[in-house]
């Protein structure tokens, strides 16, 4: 089963400062599923407005498709080295 | 074999050879093991499956070149290349017209709308054999390739 990343490291170094992040993203999808189970019942107003239209099927795939390109974060590293910045992003 | 991979390790501690070189040779090592065990390997049979789509970009060398430019190393997993063409998928169907529009505009005669799930499995699974080694007259390299 896919899972999301654990952990995402951000590096961003300018030609003063910079700064260093390790993100915790496990601990932000228990927090991410509360924001989600609090703004549900917008959702799914929001689903029974575009119901007439059609657009349910494709609202429901949304949620599918975000999950699945979130899951899907595991092993991207951007790595730019400049002379005098530096961007470093990885999800691990 | 052993003696192969010690020899890239040892150039890999020299400065010989990139970390990247030193793990594409190793990896390659590592899969010409398998076909002489005879376990399935690339182009005979089953396809190993490839993970990563990357793109590493080496400026031209200080002192020959001025070494101006960004090093650049990029490893996108394919399962996100795989998702993302899924969202073309969810675009209305009229943001969908106005994307062709706009391609066919520019010269890009490509319908996004006749885009099927089994097509981008097969374009993925082309992608694998992909390799594109670039060397610019100013001494950098662009690669980009599939692992």
């Amino acid at each position: 089963m896919k899972r999301p990343p654990m952990l995402m490291h951000v590096k961003i170094r300018g030609e003063r400062r910079g700064f260093g992040l390790w993100l915790p993203i496990f601990l932000l999808l228990p927090l991410a599923l509360a924001v989600f189970i609090i703004v549900s019942p917008l959702i799914l107003i929001a689903i029974l407005v575009f119901w007439p239209r059609g657009w349910r099927k494709r609202a429901l795939h949304v949620f599918g498709a975000v999950f699945e390109g979130l899951c899907s974060m595991r092993g991207l590293k951007v790595d730019i080295q400049g002379d005098h910045h530096c961007i470093y992003i990885s999800a691990v | 074999m052993d003696e192969n991979k010690k020899r890239v390790l040892e150039m890999l501690a020299q400065n010989k050879i990139s970390a990247d070189e030193a793990y594409r040779l190793l990896s390659a090592l590592e899969s010409e093991v398998g076909a002489t065990e005879g376990t399935p390997k690339a182009g005979t049979g089953e396809k190993m499956k490839s993970k990563y789509l990357r793109v590493c970009i080496v400026p031209g060398s200080e002192h020959e070149h001025g070494g101006k430019g960004d090093r650049v190393n990029v490893r996108v997993p394919m399962a996100l290349i795989r998702s993302g063409m899924k969202f073309t998928s969810l675009l209305p169907p009229e943001a969908r017209d106005k994307v062709v529009g706009a391609l066919r505009e520019k010269g890009i005669d490509f319908d996004m709308r006749n885009l099927k799930p089994e097509d981008m499995d097969e374009l993925l699974e082309a992608l694998s054999e992909l390799e594109v080694d670039v060397a610019g007259s100013d001494g950098e390299t662009v690669k980009v390739f599939v692992e």
